[in-house]
């Protein structure tokens, strides 16, 4: 029995310390699927806490034949693809949002050219502004499917899609995300023009 | 412009030969759609993980003591609440009884075969009510209007029985 397992198993007879060792060990796992998902720190704190505490609530319900990881993402994206739902019914803009710095992202310490790696953050960040403008469920999907490495399989059984279904959402996501890379370009296209490289992607 | 088959290639990540991906290049340096294509799934590829700030676990502590305080609290009152509750209906119906209470064991006999007989006409009373209905309704509506009450009265079944599916579904969060 492996060390996830056994403390999934105390925590659900009522050891409190065991729980704990379980956010601990995913608090970055759900934490990074909420940001990706509501776009700013305070929203993806707020979520992944709520996630951890509905995790908490109904962990006599967990089915033990599937990863405790994916049934913690699976809790993440459904309270954020509600919140999101909501959020759009509400008065406020979603573009108030602001970082404000209280997460911040993993150094890649093997990263040999910084100027390569600050394009790429620079890359990173507009698909993070990207990604807002996607339906939800398309946008937990992508977040699975990209962040995590979930298959088709294992996205269909968070989301409670079919295969299909999923299949269809990730191309659907990926041409709309392609559309609005298309367009921001021709906003600015000489900055991007320089350092654009047209290139296939490394397969 | 046709986008086949480079947009399938790009879009379901296909391993594509040296050949194919020359070709892929050189569609990629005159289709911009595609080349966007290509660079968003770069941009996908090389995403990163965000942790949040520094004390998570401990926050969530106390979010989870604070939560568990809540609900002790609204429990508890909830007991108070029913507790009461239930005594001060129970007083309200046993108030006009209360003088029998303390009559004699006769009395008590007497007041209880009263109540079963009230009980036993009164019901008598309502299925002859139900059966006469039955009996004469349809002489009064046709059969459409029968068929329509009928399937009301099945919705209304229905909609019952997903009522009370969805309150006892009400505490379980989505996904779990």
């Amino acid at each position: 029995m492996n060390d996830e397992l056994a403390w999934v198993l105390q925590a659900q007879r009522g050891d409190d310390e065991a729980f704990t060792k379980l956010v601990e060990e995913h608090q970055t796992h759900v934490y990074n699927l909420c940001y990706r998902m509501l776009g700013e720190p305070e929203a993806a704190e707020d979520a992944a806490q709520e996630t951890f505490l509905r995790a908490y609530q109904n962990l006599h319900r967990y089915d033990q034949s599937r990863s405790f990881a994916t049934w913690l993402l699976s809790i993440g994206a459904h309270y954020c693809i509600d919140r999101l739902r909501r959020r759009k019914l509400s008065v406020f803009s979603v573009d108030q949002e602001n970082d404000d710095g209280t997460s911040f992202e993993i150094a890649d310490s093997a990263s040999p050219d910084p100027e390569a790696e600050s394009v790429k953050r620079e890359e990173r960040d507009r698909l993070h502004i990207l990604l807002k403008d996607l339906d939800e469920t398309d946008r937990a999907a992508v977040i699975m499917r990209y962040w995590y490495d979930y298959s088709e399989i294992e996205i269909a059984e968070s989301l409670k899609l079919t295969v299909s279904a999923v299949k269809s959402r990730l191309h659907r996501a990926r041409r709309a995300l392609a559309g609005m890379w298309q367009e921001d370009e021709h906003r600015s296209p000489r900055a991007r023009r320089e350092r654009r490289v047209h290139e296939s992607p490394a397969f | 412009m046709n986008h086949q088959p480079f947009e399938d290639w790009l879009l379901n990540d296909k391993l594509i030969d040296p050949k194919q991906k020359l070709e892929l290049d050189a569609h990629l340096r005159v289709c911009s759609y595609c080349s966007a294509l290509a660079e968003t799934g770069m941009a996908l590829r090389s995403v990163k993980m965000i942790s949040p700030a520094a004390g998570f676990t401990a926050r969530f502590e106390t979010h989870l003591a604070t939560r568990k305080l809540i609900e002790r609290r609204r429990r508890l009152w909830g007991t108070v609440l029913f507790t009461f509750g239930g005594l001060a209906m129970l007083m309200w119906i046993a108030t006009p009884y209360m003088a029998s209470f303390f009559a004699s064991p006769a009395t008590w006999i007497t007041s209880l075969i009263e109540w079963g007989v009230y009980l036993i006409t009164t019901l008598q009373a309502i299925l002859q009510a139900g059966s006469v209905v039955l009996r004469v309704m349809p002489s009064f509506l046709p059969p459409f209007a029968l068929m329509v009450l009928l399937s009301a009265f099945a919705g209304v079944g229905l909609l019952w029985s997903v009522s009370i599916w969805r309150f006892a579904q009400r505490d379980v969060p989505r996904g779990v």
